[in-house]
């Protein structure tokens, strides 16, 4: 009956428990890096080393070296801490924009949610990836901008579901037996809205985790995403790009390391979906 | 009868806002497209004539191209302009935007066709089998190849069936510039990669819709009229199950948009989406301008045909009640 | 199929029942709250009875009747025992011999006729689809013997109903659209589970006529599976009542209604509540100087809609008013405004003297507790996820308590409305229907209020637990003086507690007077219409 077992018991189906194994190795990988990477990920050393070949000096490079020498492997376990550390700080603030606006188009309606729909709506019409270009054309590549691309790009969606969740629960009578008693609007919206809809949030949080951190990929692969000389998966595969055929190892290595880390995501999202529909639910 | 031409009424009234709300929403967008493109006009001059130009240089360019008008006025004439046909000049290819951005926006849409044409009765076809009978073999095994080829951005897709089919089979091109004329073959690669990230999304939706249907009071009574399991499926649920994947399937179209872009930078198909992605390397002002409009006309189109076509498809909604309940008078 | 048809003829005298049910048992899946839906039960139907099975929720009785059509819900299997049509058993069939008998000669017509109608397909279709699966006829033919049923269905405009979407058809009308489907191939046996219960009484009232005169001038034979013995005393010729899956009782109808043997049987029918009033509340007593609530003049419109049209009223404290409508007559709307959760277009109300609805701020916060609401959905009336003890808690801290009285409180609370202690604990997912509804009422008296609104509060229970929370609140009624305003569609409900009644339709109230006088002698047409679609007026 108790909601931890639920959850532990949902993690325990083999799906689940794959992605959960692939996103807890790589959250490991990101917070200890500067202990697992063998090199420095910025250092030069001999250029374009297929993997497992030795240096000169008799170290090995598991992965190879880029075109400026440097250590694949190495690169590879920074820009995990890159991914994990953009893309959370991204998705985070799209949570918190999309969350408030959400609960309050859902709860008052009229013109506030008017208002907010239709600011919704505009940037919905873009297709994603052209309104990341405008605005990282706009204002620059940097870690900064991709979070607000990303918080303008993820926010409405968050909005959306937010604000159709509000309005049904709106309609509940539990809603109703509040307001009737007097109980302020701020502690309807916080104390019985928000935590009947967690469940459906945790699901999408897992979900557009994985989707940020495509979107710093695709950035990063456009050549507009975080400047060099910063370990990004998505930079390493733009880098690489022009030496594929004869130097595969520079874009698979990257692309196999996003993949994984999404499909973890992925994977966890849907072992999550059957407790976090429980979650909220009566009866 | 009068009720009839009230629903008609109904069904006009709602187009009409269905159509305000397109052009409000057109209005705003490039409202926020120019202001954060051209709300700074020293930025412009930078990007029209490159950062090597001297202070001097950008301020004669400014006032001769009437950039010291108030931001309002400037973008009412460029409003005004862009409807008129008028796009200005790319600074990069010195060409008429106009011209440079049709036959790109052709062979894109040649792409997106063709990969649509893949994605649309793969992704149904395999939600409608997965969904009917949930729980089964088959739904998990499409349940797992959806999330594994959702997973999956576009750019690594193309890497790994590139290494695959180019680098070591060697079976396919790895670009696709259509250099010498159309070849089917140099499409197969761009098409793959854009089905493998769609088809999973189309077939989860249908499988999931299909999944609801299939548990609603309707289809027990069609079983307890002594229908066929299969006459079921065919007659009653997927008439039924189809009209949301359908609607899903147009608000697809823009997320299909982003993988064409990067998809046709992967394979250097010599599309809109690399017009575009060459005027956000070049800062090319008026071209991103061009493209990005563009770009949301599609999608908001797609919306409102998305919006009739559910509409039309669902009895329970004014459009066929009002015409059926017409035929019956 | 030749054999099968040999076999029916053979059985064709009138000793062998049309179907028979012999030691019927059906597992649940594991880890349900019992091992068996239906255990070892047994009946048989005769040519052109109807047979009622009666029960409470989970009594059992759904899962008996999927397994007849040989269609148990997911999950359920048949485990034991043997179902035979004349004298053919149904139980080994394959599949494909199944679609030969379903809706050919057994049938069945459902609880929500809207949902159990495919919504993209004309009814007219639909109908003509049972002559596709199960005779060979032309569509000509087809489509004129669907018109013929449709018109036998004593539906207006055949040709139009035909055309008809379920959606553009009102309740009662897609019930008869799924009447003539069943019936289409002249079943032997036609299965009916709870076909009124989502129904308005007065369309209930029809419907069980329609069904009756199907036995009585067609000679169909009828399995009816009910949860309201009122329903069964109006068509019930024999009766089967289960409990927990097993059937613990059967005999004849009058048998059972008035000499019943089961003490479970006994108590289901002592839960029915009966037309007449309790003798020692039937008038009003002596009027109090002031009403606690005055309505005067209320009306809500939208659009050209007037939900609710200049209603007024006086309720004075520890008496009973009861609000009796049916679905749509703007009762609902009315107990809203009361509690401000709508606004009404024109009128006022006042509470102990004081304009309730233009209140604001601590003035308002002070006088809400005065007016609260027990709700209609036990499910949604709770939020999933506090216990119950803190929702009581967090009303008596609104009321003004303290953190810690309040907490005293909620345990008071909860042994006033008769619920253990040890259910302070848990959340709402923990409690049965009819526990929630005591916790909604403790929610409700821990704002001290003077009247107390129930929206529809009983219509969602068992007939036992509806029996006790009337018994509970006549109780707190007594000891706390409250007044209770009672929003119901049951009229029988509405006799039990009320001291006075109001009837509304169509936004209107139509005839309000003291209980018994309108139950006795109706002025209203509308009121009688009511009073006589009331299932059950022949129980004593």
């Amino acid at each position: 009956m108790s909601t931890k077992h639920v959850w532990l018991k949902a993690l325990a189906r083999p799906t689940p428990a794959i992605g959960a194994l692939l996103v807890g190795g790589w959250l490991v990988i990101a917070l200890l890096s500067h202990a697992l990477a063998p090199y420095d990920p910025f250092h030069s050393m001999v250029p374009l080393m297929t993997p497992g070949a030795h240096g000169p000096d008799g170290s090995v490079f598991w992965l190879g070296t880029d075109s400026l020498g440097r250590d694949v492997l190495s690169r590879l376990i920074y820009g995990a801490r890159t991914v994990v550390v953009v893309a959370t700080v991204a998705t985070l603030t799209a949570y918190a924009v999309g969350i408030s606006t959400g609960l309050l188009a859902g709860y008052f309606r009229g013109r506030v949610d008017i208002a907010l729909s239709f600011f919704a709506n505009v940037i919905l019409s873009f297709p994603v990836l052209v309104l990341y270009i405008v605005i990282i054309v706009a204002l620059g590549a940097s870690a900064a901008n991709v979070v607000l691309a990303v918080t303008f790009g993820s926010a409405p969606a968050i909005f959306r579901i937010v604000r159709a969740i509000t309005i049904e629960l709106r309609s509940r009578d539990f809603i109703a037996a509040a307001i009737t008693q007097g109980e302020s609007t701020w502690r309807i919206l916080l104390v019985e809205i928000l935590p009947n809809s967690s469940g459906p949030l945790i699901v999408d949080f897992c979900l557009r985790l994985g989707y940020s951190a495509i979107t710093m990929g695709v950035l990063g692969f456009l050549g507009l995403g975080l400047p060099p000389p910063t370990p990004d998966w998505g930079g390493m595969v733009n880098e690489g790009r022009t030496l594929a055929f004869a130097f595969p190892h520079l874009v698979l290595f990257p692309c196999l390391a996003i993949s994984s880390l999404v499909l973890g995501l992925s994977l966890l999202a849907d072992g999550l979906r059957r407790p976090a529909s429980r979650l909220g639910k009566a009866g | 009868m009068s009720a009839a031409s009230d629903l008609s009424g109904g069904v006009s009234r709602w187009l009409l806002r269905k159509l305000f709300g397109m052009l409000l929403t057109m209005l705003a967008v490039s409202f926020l497209v120019f202001a954060v493109l051209e709300l700074n006009v020293d930025d412009v001059a930078v990007k029209v004539l490159g950062q090597f130009s001297t202070a001097d240089q950008r301020h004669a360019w400014l006032v001769q191209n009437g950039y010291t008008a108030p931001f309002l006025w400037r973008y009412l004439r460029w409003i005004g302009e862009f409807v008129t046909g008028h796009w200005g000049t790319s600074t990069y290819y010195r060409e008429d935007v106009l011209t440079l951005i049709a036959p790109r926006l052709a062979a894109s849409g040649l792409l997106a066709g063709a990969a649509l044409l893949v994605i649309v009765p793969l992704g149904l076809v395999m939600g409608v089998i997965a969904g009917m009978r949930e729980g089964s073999f088959v739904d998990r095994l499409v349940s797992v190849f959806a999330v594994v080829t959702t997973s999956i951005p576009e750019f690594a897709s193309a890497v790994f069936l590139t290494s695959l089919f180019v680098f070591w089979l060697g079976w396919l091109p790895g670009v696709s510039t259509m250099a010498d004329g159309f070849h089917l073959r140099e499409l197969v690669l761009p098409v793959s990669v854009l089905t493998l990230y769609s088809a999973g999304y189309v077939a989860r939706m249908t499988r999931s819709s299909m999944v609801e249907v299939m548990q609603s009071p309707y289809i027990r009574t069609a079983r307890l009229k002594g229908n066929s399991m299969r006459r079921i499926i065919v007659r009653h649920a997927l008439r039924n199950a189809l009209i949301t994947p359908v609607t899903v399937i147009m608000l697809q179209i823009p997320w299909l948009m982003s993988g064409v872009i990067v998809v046709e930078v992967f394979f250097a198909y010599q599309g809109f989406g690399t017009l575009l992605y060459q005027a956000a390397l070049n800062t090319d002002i008026y071209l991103i301008e061009a493209c990005t409009m563009i770009s949301v006309v599609v999608v908001v189109l797609t919306q409102v045909a998305s919006d009739l076509l559910y509409t039309w498809l669902n009895p329970r909604m004014s459009i066929r009640t009002a015409r059926t309940a017409a035929g019956a008078k | 199929m030749r054999l099968a048809r040999s076999i029916a003829v053979q059985a064709d005298d009138e000793t062998v029942p049309i179907l028979a049910v012999e030691r019927l048992s059906i597992a649940l899946p594991k880890g349900a709250d019992r091992a068996f839906a239906v255990e070892d039960a047994s009946l048989e139907l005769r040519r052109g009875e109807i047979l009622c099975v009666v029960g409470e929720s989970g009594s059992g009785k759904s899962a008996l009747s999927g397994a007849i059509m040989g269609a148990p819900a997911s999950g359920l299997k048949v485990v034991g025992g043997s179902v035979r049509l004349k004298g053919q058993e149904l139980t080994k069939l394959s599949e494909r011999a199944w679609c030969r008998i379903r809706g050919n000669r057994i049938a069945m017509i459902f609880q929500e006729p809207m949902a159990s109608l495919n919504p993209a397909v004309p009814v007219g279709l639909q109908i003509m689809e049972v002559f596709e699966l199960h005779a060979k006829l032309s569509v000509a033919e087809r489509r004129e013997r669907a018109l013929a049923l449709i018109r036998s269905m004593q539906l207006p405009d055949p040709e139009r109903i035909a055309a008809s979407f379920p959606h553009q058809l009102s309740g009662g009308q897609c019930q008869r659209v799924i009447i003539a489907m069943a019936l289409a191939m002249n079943p032997e046996v036609l299965i009916a589970d709870e076909p009124t219960t989502a129904l308005d009484v007065t369309t209930q009232a029809q419907v069980l006529k329609l069904i009756r005169e199907l036995r009585t001038l067609h000679g169909h034979t009828i399995l009816f599976i009910t949860h309201d013995f009122g329903v069964v005393a109006e068509i019930a010729d024999r009766i089967a009542v289960m409990r927990h899956g097993r059937i613990i009782e059967m005999g004849e109808a009058r048998q059972v209604l008035t000499q019943p043997q089961h003490p479970y049987t006994r108590e289901l029918l002592a839960a029915v509540p009966s037309l007449v009033p309790p003798t020692d509340q039937g008038e009003v007593m002596a009027p109090a100087a002031k009403p606690v609530l005055a309505v005067t003049g209320l009306a809500k419109s939208y659009g050209r809609v007037h939900a609710v049209n200049e209603i007024s009223f006086d309720l004075e404290r520890g008496t009973t008013l009861s609000i009796v409508g049916e679905s749509g007559c703007g009762k609902s709307s009315l107990a809203r405004i009361l509690v401000r959760l709508t606004a009404p277009t024109a009128g006022r109300v006042d509470v102990n003297g004081k304009c309730f609805l233009t209140l604001t701020g601590g003035e308002l916060r002070s006088s809400c507790r005065a007016v609260q609401m027990i709700f209609q959905d036990p499910f949604g009336s709770l939020n999933p996820l506090r216990t119950a003890g803190a929702v009581i808690a967090r009303a008596a801290v609104l009321a003004g308590a303290d953190v810690r009285t309040a907490r005293e409180r909620a345990g008071e609370l909860f042994d006033r409305v008769g619920l253990p202690r040890e259910g302070l604990q848990r959340r709402p997912a923990a409690f049965s229907g009819g526990q929630k509804q005591r916790i909604g009422i403790a929610r409700a008296l821990a704002m001290n209020p003077d009247v107390l609104i129930a929206d529809e509060s009983l219509s969602a229970l068992d007939a036992s637990s509806q029996a006790q929370i009337l018994a509970l609140l006549r109780k707190l009624q007594n000891e706390l003086g409250l007044a209770i305003l009672l929003i119901t569609h049951d009229l029988r409900v509405a006799a039990q507690i009320s001291h006075r009644i109001a009837v509304m339709q169509a936004g209107r109230i139509v005839e309000i007077g003291p209980a018994g006088r309108v139950i006795n002698s109706p002025e209203h047409p509308y009121t009688r219409e009511l009073l006589e679609s009331a299932p059950g007026r022949g129980l004593v």
